[in-house]
């Protein structure tokens, strides 16, 4: 960058700071959002799962997630999962090509939410950033005692957002061709929300 | 060109404009289907306002502690005051890492601010990887909706399309396997890329963070697998706090397309450990608007869309007709403001029926502002002289009841008498273009009234 170029662009600061002060109307009251309540109900979070795409499975914890992942997933080859003893080796590191052979990853979800059947992930618990959305499938672990009602009230949950982090809900979709839906866009092409 | 004359060529179609106003009218259907599900619907709509107008209230500062909070996390932070600016950032950050690989998720900025043209022409490789996006990237055309950038495309064009330059089988029109090969196509790409450029829809002060959502999943793979991620946004994203995403992801994707949420609500705070994280604060017109007390509140806009899929004129006009890179009502109350005489005609694609307001999830007044918008025009002198000259006429025959009534029997005497070549003349009647005038009745109702009340 030049020195005349980062001059322009601290005074392009300045200036856009300075309109914004000069033009920006009186003070207003910023309110206050209530909680509004709502259907916290497992049966409301996977009934709203089944309408974006997504499908809930009840498992049993602590017991081994094997058996359920190969009925589901009988054709995953390269499964990766903190939570699964010999699931290929992931981490913030791996390189691309390697990522991009991914069948299957199990990550584990944090907070559901019923009104939308959506799931907190946070960054912690995805290996790679690029691991939800990288692999074929995606199944995500979650315990039915953390499904909230709202939007609302899983953002009053969050601790904070770390450095990244996203609610998923439902697999990768689009409608982009002539407003048909069709699974599978970018992202995972499908969604398997084990409950426990 | 007017939209009226860009509309002109749309129309033309019969079929597939009453195909492209029936299939806007199903989305604004499902909007409404999601709507009425959540009971606390007005008040979020109500919240999201005042969220809003709060934020505009003292967006320096948010502006201010956005940027301390964002650079505190390791995030670079750019201001461009405008779309040159922008550019010149975004290419000196790719040229930087040596790049020449970019995917680009859904951005309306980059589109206003034309970035690709700018980044392609400096020998950058910039593909779109939002689906539709990238149909009307390899079709070289402009997005026609905020959110459904090919509605206006039909699956055989798309067919065409993919046929010419993926390779795809000729005649497959089939959404499944058509939507598959560009997941292949576009998979090899967000593999390659060095650089991710990606929109913002809200950015947190609080935090420092900025929120991307998508459906398809484009946003996160093409960021989270480059080494460089640049966000553009421009400046009247901010919210001020994180509880408040709490309204308006609820709002968003309701008011879009009907989804009770987008598929990925990703909040990136921080870059990823080795990797970059560039934010491009952008102007461009945004705080001149803010300067404008009638106009303000469009800058209240969270682009979803669904003021364009509700209003009649933009249903049966097609969004290439608005020539700006928003269309439909919000559109032509945002484009006035960046360029009056060459988007004059924008305000008066509206019959001010007021539907774009009732939808609006952050209750801009959208048919008021087009009406002042109007007003401003002809005190700029931006109307066309007919429509000045006539509006003048009638306001003065209206205003007198002895010309009013003296026009009115010139008028029926002569829709009579007159040639009908005359009265539908399309030079001189623009009203009758496409419409019949209605048969002239013997007496008005002053006449009838005078004739009836002596009895």
């Amino acid at each position: 960058m030049t020195h005349q170029h980062i001059n322009k662009v601290t005074s392009s600061r300045e200036n856009i700071l300075a309109a914004a002060q000069a033009n920006k109307p009186a003070e207003t009251p910023l309110p206050t959002v209530p909680d509004f309540g709502g259907d916290a109900s497992v049966e409301r979070f996977t009934q709203v799962l089944a309408g974006i795409g997504g499908r809930a499975v009840w498992v049993q914890r602590p017991q081994p997630l094997e058996p359920v992942l190969a009925q589901l997933f009988p054709e995953a080859r390269r499964i990766a999962s903190p939570l699964l003893a010999g699931a290929v080796d992931i981490n913030a590191q791996t390189p691309t090509a390697l990522l991009a052979e991914i069948d299957l990853a199990v990550l584990e979800g944090e907070i559901g939410v019923a009104e939308n059947g959506a799931i907190w992930l946070p960054e912690a618990n995805m290996l790679h950033r690029a691991l939800p959305t990288v692999t074929q499938h995606l199944v995500l672990v979650l315990d039915h005692r953390c499904i909230v009602a709202t939007m609302h009230q899983a953002y009053a949950r969050l601790p904070g957002t770390g450095g990244y982090g996203a609610f998923v809900a439902g697999p990768s979709k689009t409608a982009d061709i002539e407003q048909s839906l069709v699974i599978g866009a970018h992202g995972a092409r499908s969604l398997v929300v084990l409950l426990y | 060109m007017t939209h009226a004359l860009r509309a002109s060529t749309f129309v033309a179609d019969a079929e597939r404009t009453s195909w492209h106003d029936e299939t806007l009218w199903f989305v604004r259907q499902k909007r409404d289907k999601a709507v009425y599900a959540v009971p606390e619907f007005q008040e979020l709509r109500e919240l999201a306002s005042q969220i809003k107008e709060h934020t505009l209230s003292r967006l320096d500062e948010y502006l201010m502690q956005f940027e301390a909070k964002a650079q505190r996390n390791g995030v670079q932070v750019h201001w461009a005051a405008n779309a040159q600016e922008h550019n010149d950032i975004v290419l000196d950050i790719i040229r930087r890492h040596g790049a020449t690989r970019v995917v680009k998720s859904k951005s309306m900025l980059t589109e206003e601010c034309h970035l690709n043209p700018h980044l392609t022409g400096h020998g950058i490789e910039v593909i779109d990887t939002d689906l539709g996006e990238r149909i009307i990237q390899l079709r070289e055309e402009a997005p026609s909706h905020l959110v459904l950038p090919a509605i206006h495309l039909k699956k055989e064009d798309v067919s065409d399309t993919f046929h010419l330059h993926l390779g795809t089988e000729k005649g497959n029109h089939d959404p499944q396997q058509l939507t598959e090969a560009a997941r292949q196509h576009l998979r090899a790409k967000f593999l390659a890329a060095e650089v991710a450029i990606s929109g913002v829809n809200f950015a947190v002060a609080e935090t420092g963070g900025v929120v991307i959502c998508t459906n398809e999943g484009n946003a996160d793979l093409g960021v989270n697998l480059a080494r460089v991620h640049i966000a553009c946004m421009g400046l009247e994203k901010l919210v001020p706090r994180l509880t408040d995403l709490g309204v308006f992801t609820r709002l968003l994707a309701r008011s879009a397309t009907g989804q009770p949420v987008t598929t990925y609500t990703s909040h990136y705070t921080k870059p990823a450990a080795g990797k970059e994280l560039h934010l491009v604060i952008v102007d461009n017109g945004r705080t001149q608007q803010l300067g404008r007390p009638d106009f303000r509140a469009s800058l209240k806009c969270i682009r979803c869309g669904a003021c364009m899929n509700t209003c009649p004129v933009y249903r049966r006009s097609g969004g290439h007709s608005y020539d700006f890179t928003v269309p439909g009502p919000i559109g032509a109350i945002l484009s006035p403001n960046i360029d009056l005489k060459k988007h004059s005609s924008l305000p008066f694609a509206s019959t001010l029926c007021g539907s774009c307001t009732d939808v609006c999830p952050v209750k801009i007044d959208i048919h008021t502002q087009l009406y002042k918008w109007r007003q401003v025009l002809a005190e700029a002198g931006e109307i066309p002289a007919a429509k000045k000259w006539s509006l003048q006429f009638m306001g003065r025959l209206l205003a007198s009841p002895t010309a009013f009534g003296i026009g009115g029997r010139v008028a029926r005497t002569g829709l009579r008498l007159l040639p009908y070549r005359l009265t539908h003349s399309k030079t001189f009647n623009a009203w009758a273009v496409a419409r019949e005038l209605p048969e002239p009745p013997k007496q008005s109702f002053r006449e009838w009234y005078r004739e009836t009340g002596k009895v």
